[in-house]
């Protein structure tokens, strides 16, 4: 770059304008230097008790993050105790360690700018540790106090649960989290993913109960743990095996079946009433497993749909038509369990009937025809080219190839993810969304004032209309 | 100095971990700064840590510059702004630009109808707007949608976005580290050649963000409608969205004269961060961009809040659970007390051993959450705001006095000194945090040098807290937390059908 900007001040002045003008680049057929990304490595190694690390340093900042992914979550909850992981997930953390009471432990970590954190979702509860090198040894022996010797303090259980029970009364105040939630309780009603905590649910968990549901699941046979940035190999792995390396599992490990949903493609359309002027649009169907053959086919798919700002569905409903700020479609990808296609918007009431007509017969058209050349490779370039953009923090580096490891992907996985995006053709693509496509299918879900709608919700089939104030 | 508790559990181990040769994450070493003859400012920071890099230009105007017939002209343009060039997003600007002429003299025939309000003739306004929805249509064949999308998308780009905010606008995007060369050629012909087509479909689009950000949205309503009522003199009070009327008689006349009053380099920052040579940046930012003349600094605004002079209190009626926001006037970022604003924002509101979390939320249980932070802008002076969700039976009178109480013992009691300290060594640990991420660098150069003049900002901040004493935090809280000063707001539940007592 330097070198051409050297031969430009060497021209006369008074063609230099017309110099200028050929040196700048055309963006629609610029060439650029070549780019060698490496998928960065990090280090696995079994503590002595087989717990996997996965290492990778980085001392570029003064920070260590830590993490342990472990087996666990809301898909386990007993139907009467719904919540119950998820508590169990924030008192962890919230509630205190045998040797500190909540308070103390608040007080220890936040005067470190330390930070231990617990939170579990559906199926990965995480305990994560983001500490300055210098507080290190202190807020590493903290963190697996968190995860092994956790107080449950009654007090502090009772403000969780009452904040809980806040959010449920609270729980239809935004109506795109209505609609999302409803969407979710359709799509998976009969299966643990489609369980939502409520007050008489979250009102019957115990102390016992997170401690029972503790001793089952944070055990060192059922989770891996993450280190990265700032730290000594050596140092950190002594360090891991004294505090968290002795400890040993209890009994047999036992990860109760979850029952599969089967596959059912049964249109429904449910109706949430609430007095606003715009409206918000949810539906999808089951979609696929991460195991899924089309999987890659998917990922493509994803994108010319509704996954990107020139995605169909936004081209076609917010840039064409104005009718929405916010338009998309996603494939949820299973790991664990089947997953999701759903698609999503907001539009005012006059519009509600004509917008779910544009995005069904959006997502019906791809099924018809196969796509272009240009959006292929459109599709294909820009999940490639940014593929890197995965793997910019030592952190994410290490979750990335723990969470691989995690849901049983294949080791090759992201090595040759890009290949694989590569190898897809439109004949692919015009399978999958065949195969995997159900407009006639659809969970409707519609949060909004049907006085204002353009046509009655029922033109897309029996509208069930939900009772929000009785949950 | 250190907490008993420290010593005790420090006590049972061994220190395994030195501090190691890292801790070299000093910004004022790393920053690379250059303006050009046009008045462009580059700040970069060189960091090899992934071969990508984030590229951010803030322009030193937002919806706090517009006059009163164009608020919300700073956001939509923003919009505007993504569609094209004379060369980019078209297949053929010469045949397109008499269309886009007649599609604004149609519009601004039907804007002028539709100021008539009730007297507007109802054929003639029906006419109008078929007929320009007729030539947007008809535009359409010379346009190529969201090129700019299209080009950054197939070579890689991630995140590529802008906000508007009430002091400024931001351009964003992160790119494989040998593609820089194509942003400034996008960003470039974007500063010098923008066509604002597709307008009054894209005002559509903003009507629809409105709608879903604020309209179907109690506690934003409340939001919206409490830091208007802050407000009777200074444009901090309007939304940086507009009101719906506000967006409504908005044309491509207005957002191509505010265009050209502002988006000129001399009002621009650019921050470059990650994988880069800066010699080669600065050299690549003069080719593309040191031709562009520059134009009229962004003006001061002139306007000054008038003095408070009595509690002010907003309540929106909602369908939805009870929120409450307490705001007090104050100071403009850099002005000498905002700083001790800061600290009493972390003391009160920072993590679980805050004062407020303690009291209202784990001790009292009145609330589920509450959070302190400085709103609606940062360049002018601003509102240190309180906001609480009350918990069931709780009610947001409950909230409020216990808030208030805690503000009063601020005036009363010193600040401990380990409380200060607590925000120092968090400040000591933000300093390293934000050093990690490219995109986080460039936010926050471009920020402060926008809002406070240097991103030196950053650097000098910690010290100056350092030296802020209890006695000062008394002072300042006897100073501004008094009933004069003092918004309230409240979201009230809707009882659905009957009126509202």
């Amino acid at each position: 770059m330097k070198l051409r900007v050297l031969l430009v001040g060497l021209v006369s002045f008074f063609c230099l304008s017309a110099a200028y003008a050929a040196e700048l680049a055309n963006p629609r057929n610029m060439t650029f230097p070549a780019l060698s990304f490496n998928i960065p490595k990090a280090e696995r190694v079994l503590l002595q008790n087989g717990i996997p690390v996965y290492l990778l340093q980085d001392h570029e900042l003064p920070i260590v993050t830590i993490s342990a992914l472990i087996h666990t979550g809301s898909v386990y909850d007993p139907a009467d105790k719904s919540g119950l992981a998820v508590l169990t997930g924030s008192q962890l953390r919230g509630g205190g360690t045998k040797e500190l009471a909540p308070a103390a432990l608040d007080a220890e970590l936040e005067f470190m700018a330390s930070s231990v954190e617990s939170s579990f979702g559906s199926d990965l509860g995480t305990v994560s540790l983001t500490s300055l090198t210098k507080n290190l040894d202190l807020t590493l022996q903290l963190f697996s106090d968190v995860l092994f010797r956790p107080r449950f303090d009654e007090k502090r259980l009772e403000v969780a649960r009452r904040q809980a029970l806040e959010m449920i009364r609270r729980q239809n105040d935004d109506p795109k989290e209505l609609g999302d939630r409803e969407l979710q309780k359709v799509l998976y009603a009969g299966h643990p993913l489609g369980v939502i905590p409520t007050a008489a649910t979250v009102s019957a968990v115990k102390r016992s109960d997170l401690q029972a549901f503790h001793q089952r699941f944070v055990r060192p046979d059922n989770m891996i743990l993450t280190v990265a940035g700032d730290f000594d190999r050596t140092r950190m792995l002594a360090a891991l095996n004294r505090l968290i390396g002795q400890i040993k599992p209890e009994g047999r490990l036992q990860l109760p079946d979850i029952p599969q949903l089967k596959l059912r493609f049964e249109p429904a359309v449910l109706y949430a009433p609430k007095q606003v002027n715009q409206s918000v649009i949810r539906l999808g169907h089951l979609g696929i497993t991460k195991e899924d053959p089309d999987l890659y086919a998917i990922r493509v798919l994803d994108f010319i749909l509704g996954g990107s700002f020139t995605s169909r569905l936004m081209m076609e409903i917010r840039t064409n038509q104005g009718l929405a700020y916010n338009v998309g479609s996603h494939f949820d990808v299973g790991r664990h369990f089947i997953g999701s296609f759903t698609a999503e918007t907001e539009t005012k009431a006059e519009a509600t009937a004509k917008t779910i007509g544009l995005m069904t017969s959006i997502i019906a058209a791809i099924r018809t025809e196969p796509v272009s050349e240009q959006e292929l490779k459109l599709a294909k370039d820009s999940i490639i080219n940014s593929f890197l953009f995965g793997f910019t923090t030592p952190a994410s580096i290490v979750v990335q190839q723990a969470r691989l490891e995690f849901y049983g992907y294949q080791p090759d996985y992201l090595e040759r993810y890009r290949e694989r995006i590569a190898a897809v053709t439109r004949e692919d693509l015009l399978q999958a969304a065949k195969k995997h496509l159900h407009p006639e299918a659809f969970k409707l879900v519609v949060v909004g004032d049907q006085k204002g709608f353009d046509k009655p919700l029922s033109s897309f089939g029996t509208v069930t209309t939900l009772d929000l104030k009785s949950e | 100095m250190m907490q008993p508790v420290v010593k005790t559990i420090a006590g049972l181990f061994l220190l395994l971990f030195i501090a190691s040769q890292a801790g070299a994450a000093n910004l004022e070493d790393k920053v690379v700064e250059h303006t050009f003859k046009n008045g462009l400012k580059l700040l970069m920071v060189e960091r090899h840590s992934s071969p990508t890099v984030s590229a951010w230009i803030r322009f030193k105007v937002g919806s706090v510059h517009e006059r009163s017939d164009e608020r919300g002209i700073a956001h939509l343009l923003e919009h505007m702004l993504f569609k094209g060039t004379k060369t980019l997003g078209t297949r053929d600007y010469g045949a397109e630009a008499p269309l886009l002429e007649k599609i604004e003299e149609t519009a601004q025939r039907m804007l002028a109808e539709e100021a008539k309000g009730g007297g507007a003739d109802k054929a003639t306004l029906a006419g109008l707007r078929a007929e320009l929805a007729r030539l947007e249509k008809q535009a359409e064949q010379y346009v190529i949608k969201d090129e700019f999308f299209d080009l950054y998308a197939r070579n890689g780009g991630s995140g590529y976005n802008a906000f508007t905010s009430r002091d400024g606008t931001t351009y964003l995007i992160s790119l494989p580290a040998n593609k820089l060369e194509l942003w400034a050629a996008i960003e470039s012909d974007r500063m010098k050649n923008p066509v604002l087509r597709e307008f009054y479909t894209e005002r559509s689009v903003v009507m629809e963000e409105r709608r879903r950000s604020y309209d179907a949205e109690p506690s934003s309503k409340l939001w919206e409608t409490f830091v208007a009522a802050a407000y009777q003199t200074h444009p901090y009070g309007q939304p940086t969205i507009g009101w719906s009327s506000d967006i409504r008689q908005l044309s491509r006349t207005k957002a191509e004269s505010f265009l050209k009053r502002y988006y000129a380099p001399n009002n621009a920052i650019i921050a470059v961060v990650g994988d880069i040579r800066p010699a080669a940046t600065i050299a690549l930012v003069e080719r593309y961009f040191g031709d562009i003349p520059p134009g009229t600094p962004v003006p001061e605004v002139a306007a000054q809040e008038e003095l408070q002079q009595g509690e002010r209190r907003v309540e929106v009626l909602g369908d939805a659970e009870p929120e409450l926001i307490i705001g007090f006037h104050k100071t403009a970022l850099g002005a000498a007390d905002d700083e001790v604003f800061d600290l009493i924002s972390s003391v009160l509101g920072q993590g679980r051993t805050s004062r407020l979390y303690r009291s209202l939320v784990l001790e009292k249980q009145l609330a589920t959450q509450v959070s302190v932070f400085d709103a609606p802008g940062n360049r002018y002076p601003n509102l240190f705001v309180l906001y609480a969700s009350p918990r069931a039976p709780h009610t947001a009178a409950e909230v409020e006095q216990a808030l208030l109480a805690e503000l009063e013992r601020l005036k009363k009691e010193p600040v401990s000194q380990q409380e200060l300290q607590q925000v120092l060594n968090q400040l000591e640990f933000e300093e390293a945090r934000r050093m990690g991420t490219n995109g986080g660098l460039a936010r926050n150069l471009t920020e402060y040098e926008a809002i406070a003049g240097s991103w030196r900002y950053l650097t000098t901040y910690r010290a100056k807290l350092t030296k802020i004493t209890p006695a000062a935090i008394q002072r300042v809280a006897q100073q501004y937390f008094t009933r004069e000063n003092r918004m309230v707001g409240t979201l009230v539940t809707k009882k659905p059908g009957g009126a509202q007592k």
